[in-house]
């Protein structure tokens, strides 16, 4: 659409931005994709309608405070982008946008505590399980708490797991095909120790050597979309130093969130020195299911034992595989290649769980509705276990699960790859 | 006309569903939003100018920042709003999911904008095969909730996943399907609608088709609210076929054959080569990027023998035409071809971010010469000109894609003005679904004779005496003409 955005004036973002916003032509084909739209029915929580407020706050004709309030309702899911036949980059965009607009936003002073201490405890897996251990012991205090505290609490699993670091380096079990690097992921440490330690003997067993390089650090997925463009910064350029693309043949992470933010570094860096650099890193960044999917279709995967009976799995597409890294099959191929797993297709699959990073924190009540929603749409397909790519995702889904009284167990997807390896499933 | 009002049915997403609804923040800046605000409560009216501002356009242009916007739940809502709007004297435009391709949903004034989209009440009736619907419904959603019973609602415009039915009525969108299965206009027994006046009434196809004249009349006649809707059971086979032609012109005779031949296919749809690869960029599904023209056809019944031998009857046509025939081996592989098609539309934004869509319509007979024609004038113009659409019905959607920062909006203005008489000249008319909006209603005077047009206006002066029903649509100005949007 027509724009008059001073791009100059913006920098390398608004670049980005402005070529984003002239490839929209506001056809609507974004409206049935968008969660928001779908709870709330209105044009300005829509991708076109934020895409025109953005388009109206650069060019300096609305107030960026009157336009926040609907930005800041996105989840940033890119259900949109797969929906878009124009190409927007609408991720881009609402990215680039956020980091621009945050430093002249005026929130409240309890408003900027409660930001900092998400972008503070969620990036630093000791805190978080400290943090996360605190909450469960307060969580039968919950209802007297403030809605801020009350979020976070809900999602809180019953009990928090002991940290399990893992080693700096794990060996290839049997013929070395591969050496990948890993990225450990925050929250998940704390919360499911048991997705890197099933990620790392299913990669062993499939004779890859995994390393987990030092000084490496939160993806900064979570500051780069709240934001706080410079922490963000900070966390890209200190994992640039600290994996080098050269000694591997692909760096992995088995978070949706954390592996769409590594592929991202590109973009954050555009116009700035190390943009080279971070090409060459996002290039070899992949999912642990693209990997191990690439093994399956070439006939390195170790093959998985039987189930004991005929299972029926859901697998819930996270948006950050789904709709930003643009992986749908892998996973799917991955749970098939178990004999006797039968993968169920979610109805709704597309729109999000409502989790979408800090999201849940940030906008409690939408995010419970599309938990609502979700945990609906998965139950009726009857599974006998769920899987997903996402520890967001995983939370959120398990949460709402539970609370709509069921106990079937949420899995990431190569948990049941490693509970099938060893004849348990 | 049988005047009679009606209890609204129970709608879906309201006030009172558990979905948090924004409360328009600030307090109205008009008289009128702020009279709307105590009629209606806060949730059912946007009036703060950033929840305004995105009720201006609709897929093909920007129009004028309405004053208010009414987001009704219910007919007696949109009653209110009416007589709110007529007592302010603003002028009133209608909008559905505003996905229409004519400038329609886009108000050229300051207007009061009412938005359709929470109306979303829809009722099957099997035994009845018909769905009642009000106008927010998504067009898709009544086969999705007619299919369990065995049926489907077949018109299907491109859009269906977002458009609205109220939309749909407005424009009389139409939709691959309607080759052989009509248009929405076939498919409607009754609907019900609020006039200028804010008085609710119920048509039917009885007496005077009044129903009919509402039907395509894109809000300047009435603001429809809910329609009856006849279903039908789905045919038992579909087989889909893609042929790809060197050049247009061969798809165009292909097409004469292929129906000269005997065949009825339920889908007869085209595209040429820069459509095709917009939407190659988008979906990767293995078009052919070097074809000058792709057709895609599919044939329909409930006889496997019949609907076989129809597409065998197509395949020959095209081969004899010189194309390259592919049969869809699955449905899956069908289902994409089919969302391909759906595509072309806005993928057109990938070569340039504005564009001018025609929606001619000319006979049959004459289409290898139309679309060559075009492909001509496009040529000599230098403008990226692209033509797709339902090539089975004679429907072409010349578009020319522009960029305003590099070439004249004026130059573009005159190749849609040439492509329109190339249509007239072969004696054809101007819309064929996506109604005539504001992209042509200039080249209304040249299309319709002026007894003619004063008869259109004798009906608009009859049903809007003040003209307060989406001014600046459709007809011309009496007298001279002033009003002007932007893409």
């Amino acid at each position: 659409m027509n724009n008059d955005i001073p791009v100059l004036q913006l920098g390398p973002q608004g670049e980005v931005m402005a070529h984003a916003v002239d490839a929209c032509v506001h056809c609507g084909f974004c409206l049935p994709a968008c969660p928001t739209y779908a709870l709330l029915g209105d044009e300005m929580d829509s991708p076109r309608g934020r895409i025109v407020l953005m388009k109206e706050v650069l060019e300096g004709a609305l107030p960026l405070e009157d336009a926040a309030p609907h930005l800041d309702r996105c989840l940033g899911c890119q259900a949109c982008v797969t929906a878009c036949p124009s190409g927007v980059p609408y991720g881009e965009l609402i990215t680039s946008f956020r980091g621009w607009s945050e430093p002249q936003r005026e929130r409240s002073p309890l408003d900027r505590a409660k930001r900092a201490a998400i972008l503070k405890i969620l990036p630093a897996p000791r805190v978080f399980s400290v943090a996360a251990r605190v909450g469960q012991y307060a969580k039968p205090l919950a209802p007297l708490l403030p809605a801020a505290l009350r979020a976070p609490m809900d999602l809180l699993p019953e009990r928090v797991p002991a940290m399990q670091p893992s080693a700096e380096f794990t060996p290839a079990r049997g013929k070395r095909r591969g050496r990948v690097a890993f990225l450990a992921g925050c929250a998940q440490q704390a919360l499911t120790p048991n997705f890197n330690a099933a990620t790392l003997r299913v990669l062993a067993r499939n004779g890859i050597e995994v390393v987990i390089p030092e000084g490496q650090g939160c993806c900064g997925a979570a500051a780069l979309h709240t934001g706080a463009r410079d922490e963000a910064l900070r966390l890209v350029r200190q994992n640039l130093g600290a994996f080098d693309p050269g000694d591997y043949d692909a760096i992995l992470s088995n978070a949706a969130g954390c592996g769409a933010g590594l592929k991202e570094y590109p973009v954050v860096l555009h116009g700035l020195p190390d943009e080279e650099r971070a090409r060459a890193f996002a290039a070899k960044v992949q999912d642990v299911s693209e990997y191990l999917g690439h093994l399956l279709r070439e006939g390195d995967l170790e093959r998985p034992m039987p189930t004991s009976r005929p299972l029926t799995v859901a697998y819930h597409d996270a948006c950050h595989l789904a709709h930003a890294q643009k992986i749908r099959l892998a996973p799917r191929e991955l749970l098939r290649a178990i004999p006797g797993v039968t993968v169920a297709e979610v109805p709704e699959g597309d729109l999000c769980c409502g989790s979408a990073g800090t999201y849940n924190l940030e906008q409690p009540e939408l995010a419970n509705g599309l938990g609502v929603r979700k945990a609906g749409n998965i139950l009726s397909t009857t599974p006998d276990l769920i899987a997903s790519g996402n520890i967001g995702c995983h939370t959120q889904i398990q949460s709402h699960v539970r609370r709509q009284g069921s106990w079937v167990p949420v899995m990431h997807t190569v948990e049941v790859l490693d509970l099938a390896y060893r004849g348990e499933l | 006309m049988t005047v009679r009002r009606r209890t609204p049915e129970k709608v879906a997403l309201n006030t009172t569903s558990p979905a948090p609804k924004p409360v328009s923040n600030g307090a109205p800046d008009n008289p009128l939003a702020a009279e709307l605000t105590h009629l209606l409560g806060p949730k059912k009216v946007l009036s703060a100018r950033s929840e305004r501002l995105n009720y201006r356009y609709d897929a093909i242009q920007f129009g004028e920042t309405p004053l208010a916007v009414v987001l009704p739940e219910s007919t007696a809502d949109v009653v209110v709003a009416v007589r709110a709007a007529r007592a302010a004297r603003v002028p009133i435009v209608g909008r559905g999911a505003a996905s229409g391709l004519s400038g329609g949903a886009a108000p050229l004034q300051e207007s009061l904008v009412i938005s359709f989209t929470r109306m979303t009440g829809l009722t099957v009736f099997p035994e009845r095969r018909e769905a009642r619907a009000q106008s927010g419904v998504v067009t898709l959603s009544v086969t999705e909730k007619a299919r369990p019973h065995g049926l489907i609602y077949p018109p299907d415009p491109a859009s269906f996943r977002t458009s609205t039915i109220g939309g749909n009525l407005g424009e009389n969108a139409g939709g691959p399907m309607c080759f052989k299965y009509g248009v929405t206009g076939d498919y409607v027994r009754a609907l019900e609608f609020v006039d200028e006046g804010g008085e609710v009434h119920e048509l039917t196809r009885g007496a005077y088709d009044l129903a009919g004249l509402l039907i395509g009349s894109e809000g300047t006649l009435g603001l429809i609210t809910e329609a009856s809707l006849r279903l039908t059971p789905p045919p038992r086979y579909t087989r889909t076929l893609m042929a790809s032609f060197p050049e247009v012109g061969e798809a165009a005779e292909a097409v004469s054959a292929a129906i000269a031949a005997g065949a009825v296919p339920s889908k007869l749809e085209f595209m040429d080569r820069a459509c095709t690869n917009a939407v190659e960029d988008f979906l990767a599904i293995g078009l052919p990027r070097g074809a000058g023209a792709v057709l895609l056809v599919d044939t329909d019944g409930d006889d496997l023998e019949t609907v076989e031998e129809e597409r065998a009857l197509v395949e020959a046509a095209c081969l004899r035409a010189g194309g390259t025939v592919r049969r869809a081996a699955t449905d899956a592989e069908s289902a994409a071809l089919w969302q391909a098609r759906r595509s072309v539309s806005p993928a057109l934004g990938r070569i340039r971010p504005q564009r001018m869509n025609e929606d001619i319509v000319v006979p049959r007979s004459v289409l290898p010469d139309v679309v060559r024609e075009i492909r001509a004038l496009g040529d000599a113009s230098g403008l990226p000109v692209v033509q797709f659409g339902h090539i089975g019905d004679g429907n072409l959607h010349p578009n020319i894609l522009f960029d305003p920062r590099r070439e004249s909006p004026r130059a573009v203005h005159d190749l849609a003005h040439e492509i329109a008489l190339v249509a007239i000249r072969h004696g054809g008319v101007l819309s064929g679904e996506h109604g005539i909006g504001t992209m042509k209603r200039p080249f209304m005077r040249e299309a319709v004779d002026p007894v003619t047009l004063g008869a259109l206006w004798s009906v608009k002066h009859a049903l809007d005496p003040r003209g307060m029903l989406n001014p600046g649509k459709i007809l011309p100005d009496e007298h001279g003409d002033g009003a002007h949007a932007h893409p």
